[in-house]
């Protein structure tokens, strides 16, 4: 896709992410027996450098569970939690944070929020997305985003990211949630809904 | 990201931060007390134009014009590259760290640019961070700055636009 996205298509696919993300959080709240909220997402269509910034400050260390996604529409999907979120998480599964256990438990959670999400998005629009194995890593901010920015969209000029911010009730822990298509794949995920663009 | 910065200024700070596969690179002249930073991102531009600093091919003759604007004499120049870590071991990433490294590499090569220092590969993060006259380091998420290549010792700087 080559040029940027006009506000219909951003609602579109802020509905969609909106959904989805409904699906990951109760897949969430089921595996930690706790209600969690969520927040309307954010959907931004920008150029890479951009992209990094707006996913949040580049120079924050926080940890990042990157799932690989592969099918009719690819690229990766990408939670970012921040350090006391992370310990947070720990403790709500019974393991030590920091631990390489911890880093299963956080995996895991990226696996579950991860299919729930692209199980949603793929029944919405007929279109297959499955995820990879989880990996997780605790990184500057931006060292992560731009990695699989770079991996996820590669020449693609504008990368979207689909914000979702899961908070779990009566702990600190936002979770942001991206869905970073590669470049063909924003288009695929709006042509179910009439609304990608006439040249492919 | 796909950014560079550039000063003759003795003092200024020139930072990528967030170096992940990108490779932050570092072109120096030390008497001229000249300095350019370039966030690479992709090791190629395959047919796009811009942002330089974006595409490993590019950045680096980009890189080179303009550090020379500023100041710099071509042939005292010495690059420093950091970063090129491998993120996430699987997936469609191919290693892009790996791949940007050679780019960038490559590209020096071919304009006979000396590589001085490097901290390149493994699979953190790090952030590259010039001051002009005094260093170039490298740091990793919540480590130690590491000292790669000491600026020191230029004569004073030839001001951007001056005449030479």
């Amino acid at each position: 896709m080559t040029g940027r996205l006009n506000d219909m298509q951003l609602d579109a696919l802020r509905e969609l992410a909106n959904i989805s993300s409904g699906s990951a959080a109760t897949s969430l709240s089921q595996m930690l027996g706790r209600d969690v909220d969520l927040n309307v997402p954010k959907a931004f269509a920008l150029p890479l450098a951009d992209a990094v910034d707006a996913a949040g400050d580049p120079a924050q260390e926080v940890t990042g569970i990157v799932l690989g996604v592969e099918g009719d529409v690819a690229g990766a999907v990408l939670l970012l939690v921040p350090p006391d979120g992370a310990a947070t998480l720990c403790s709500l599964l019974g393991v030590e944070p920091g631990s390489d256990v911890a880093d299963s438990a956080l995996g895991e959670i990226g696996n579950i929020l991860g299919a729930g999400y692209l199980m949603a998005l793929s029944s919405m629009t007929g279109l297959s997305m499955m995820p990879g194995p989880p990996q997780v890593i605790t990184d500057l901010l931006g060292a992560i985003v731009a990695s699989v920015l770079a991996g996820a969209v590669g020449h693609g000029e504008t990368a979207l990211v689909l914000d979702s911010e899961l908070d779990i009730t009566g702990e600190p822990c936002a979770i942001s949630f991206l869905l970073l298509p590669d470049a063909g794949g924003v288009n695929d995920l709006l042509a179910p809904l009439g609304l990608a663009e006439a040249s492919a | 990201m796909g950014e560079l910065a550039v000063s003759g200024t003795v003092g200024d700070e020139l930072v990528a931060i967030g170096l992940g596969s990108c490779i932050g690179l570092a072109l120096v002249d030390r008497t001229a007390n000249v300095a350019g930073l370039a966030h690479v991102v992709l090791p190629e531009s395959q047919g796009k134009t811009e942002p330089k600093a974006k595409f490993a091919d590019l950045a680096v003759p980009d890189l080179i014009g303009q550090v020379v604007e500023a100041g710099a004499l071509r042939r005292r120049l010495e690059a420093v590259l950091v970063g090129g870590a491998r993120m996430f071991s699987v997936g469609a990433s191919l290693d892009i760290g790996a791949r940007n490294s050679e780019a960038v590499r490559e590209a020096l090569g071919k304009e006979g640019i000396k590589i001085r220092a490097e901290e390149i590969g493994g699979n953190r993060g790090r952030t590259a961070r010039i001051i002009v006259g005094t260093e170039v380091s490298s740091q990793l998420a919540g480590g130690t700055r590491t000292s790669l290549l000491s600026l020191a010792g230029g004569r004073v700087a030839a001001r951007a636009g001056a005449s030479r």
